[in-house]
């Protein structure tokens, strides 16, 4: 198959390890997912909120810079509350991105029909879904647990005091909350764009996936004089997990105080969902039952 | 190694058996698949692709079990779907490189053999063009790019020609021709249209029903019938069709002076308008037939159960006065 001869030719090169073919999926689609100009825009608005504290840092961290600006005020105090807030804010960010991203990369495949082409070549289901979870994770790593930690780095380094050694604990809650976040975000976000077909459509329901459950369980907690109903509203259910991961104090209200395996069970729950709808929906052909 | 080699396969799907007890294999260099709609031609494809698991029995695709070797046998196989399936947003030479690099290609390399399958088929200078804005005709041909970028030991192609005007079906058989003549890969070719087949394949599987009607050798048909000849003659066609028998031809006549011929290999057409000339007889048309496949595939429509070898032979009935 040279270009000049117009002839056909055989492969006869190396050729890569089954093990990399999600790999080409992740990649082709980040590529995709990153080749969007309102994907770095919304990339570089999410990067803000850490510009924000990483400035509060570096006046509370140096005594000259907060007694001209704050006095001898706590409101600059950098502990667990402090970047418990900063994750919750990246999390809505994450959100936002995700509902952008996953559509752009599963809704193209499945609007074109392209699934019987993709799993014709040496890639299974779980493969296809392993390649582009991996693309919205490391999409989603870039707002969560690794700006995060590079402000826990800087705090670690410009601390006046010994404060590391102390706050290990926040590193390893920063970075084990936003990876369950970005996790189960990601397999929702996925689930919900192989079901709708629509790139903007999609975006929508992701939304929607996200807050509906939450209405619904407002409204049956209040009907039925129960706080369990507040379970289905995912983000504060999150919440609840990131104050025990980071060890922060229990604040606010009491009815969200949830045991933890009520938060693991719905976490466990709804990712279990996504995969099934992912099984359903992931396929070279639908079989027409009848 | 047969190509494919089927045994008692049986494929349920939504709880209807839509392949029934398939038995056979295929030798070919280019093999169709030929079959009514839902005879369960796509269904085979699929299974034999892994997309379907088989009930019962076994499918084998150059000698790879389709139940337990799917990965094997997709690194081995290019896959050409019949209906559209691309990813509208990506230029050709991306999308073909995608697929090849899923196949197994390292990049550079796939990028390479993007841009001579591109050229290859005939897309050369619309590569760098998005795939949602070609024609029908380049859907098919990047189809059939991403089929044979990664070079693989069987081709698949559901409905090649589908949708296609007369040039371009003309340009896409051409290409299967060529492949085909090339001779690195064999080709399985599923088509409702006997003419297709008929010009790309040497052997042909028909489907009937979810099952095997017929499997035929089209060359070793061919082979058979160069010298079947139709004619339209006025005249003495009794003693013109005597004079044939005589010779060792198989003659018969019909109404309207139409008389079939299946001449031996050691005469030729001269030898006809020689025995015309001397039996009084005249010939007003003359044709050589090539359309053994369609008698194949009619009679395996009309036979119950999988037509014996011999059966699908087209008979030689004396229809006529004679």
């Amino acid at each position: 198959m040279s270009v000049f001869q117009h002839e056909y030719r055989p492969y006869e090169g190396p050729t890569t390890p089954l093990w990399k073919r999600p790999v080409v999926l992740a990649r082709y689609g980040l590529a995709e997912a990153w080749g969007s100009k309102i994907t770095i825009g919304l990339a570089v608005l999410a990067l803000l909120p850490c510009l924000v504290e990483l400035v509060l840092m570096y006046l509370a961290d140096n005594p000259l810079a907060k007694m001209l600006v704050v006095g001898n005020s706590k409101v600059l105090e950098i502990n667990e509350r402090f970047f418990f807030n900063l994750l919750e804010v990246q999390s809505w960010f994450a959100l936002v991105l995700a509902a952008w991203i996953a559509p752009r990369l599963v809704s193209f495949d499945l609007g074109d029909n392209a699934m019987p082409i993709l799993l014709s070549h040496p890639i299974s289901r779980f493969g296809y879904v392993l390649g582009k979870f991996i693309a919205l994770v490391l999409s989603l790593s870039y707002v969560t647990w690794i700006p995060l930690l590079l402000l826990f780095v800087y705090q670690c380094y410009a601390s006046p005091v010994p404060w590391a050694v102390g706050h290990l604990g926040v590193a390893f809650g920063l970075f084990t909350g936003a990876l369950v976040w970005i996790v189960v975000l990601s397999l929702v976000c996925l689930a919900v764009s192989s079901w709708v077909k629509w790139r903007v459509v999609a975006t929508g329901a992701i939304f929607a996936v996200v807050f509906v459950p939450a209405g619904v369980g407002g409204m049956v907690s209040a009907i039925l004089r129960t706080r369990w109903g507040f379970l289905l509203n995912v983000p504060v259910v999150m919440s609840e997990l990131w104050m025990r991961l980071l060890g922060v104090p229990p604040f606010g209200n009491p009815m969200f105080w949830f045991p933890n395996i009520a938060i693991v069970s719905v976490l466990v729950v709804t990712s279990l969902l996504c995969v099934a709808v992912l099984n359903a929906r992931i396929r070279a052909r639908e079989v027409v039952r009848g | 190694m047969g190509v494919i080699a089927l045994d008692r396969l049986e494929v349920r799907l939504g709880g209807r058996t839509v392949l029934s007890g398939l038995t056979g294999e295929l030798r070919g260099r280019a093999v169709g698949l030929l079959g009514p709609n839902g005879a369960g031609k796509s269904t085979l494809i699929n299974t034999l692709l892994g997309f379907h698991e088989p009930s019962a029995g076994t499918a084998k695709v150059l000698g790879m079990d389709a139940r337990t070797d799917r990965m094997r046998i997709r690194q081995s196989v290019g896959y050409m779907p019949e209906n559209d399936s691309f990813i509208g947003n990506m230029s050709g030479v991306r999308f073909v490189r995608y697929m090849a690099e899923l196949s197994g290609l390292p990049p550079a390399a796939a990028l390479e053999r993007a841009h001579e399958a591109l050229f290859y088929v005939g897309l050369g200078e619309v590569r760098y063009r998005k795939i949602s804005t070609y024609s029908l005709g380049m859907k098919q041909l990047i189809k059939l790019a991403q089929a044979l970028a990664h070079g693989p030991k069987l081709l698949i192609l559901d409905e090649p020609t589908n949708g296609l005007d007369p040039t371009a079906r003309q340009r896409m058989v051409q290409l299967i021709k060529e492949i085909r003549k090339e001779g690195s890969m064999h080709m399985l070719i599923s088509s409702h249209l006997l003419r297709d087949i008929d010009e790309t394949c040497d052997e042909v599987l028909i489907l009937k029903k979810g099952t095997i009607a017929a499997i035929s050798n089209i060359e070793e048909e061919r082979r058979s019938h160069r010298n079947f000849i139709e004619m339209e003659m006025t005249g003495d066609t009794e003693a013109f069709a005597q004079k044939m028998n005589a010779l060792g031809c198989e003659c018969a006549r019909f109404a309207g002076g139409r008389v079939k011929v299946v001449m031996p290999d050691a005469l030729s057409q001269r030898d006809l308008y020689i025995t015309a000339a001397e039996t009084g007889a005249e010939i007003r048309r003359i044709q050589t037939r090539r359309d053994s496949l369609e008698d194949i595939f009619l009679r395996a429509m009309e036979y119950e159960g999988v037509m014996p070898r011999d059966a699908q032979q087209p008979a030689f009935v004396d229809g006529g006065k004679g």
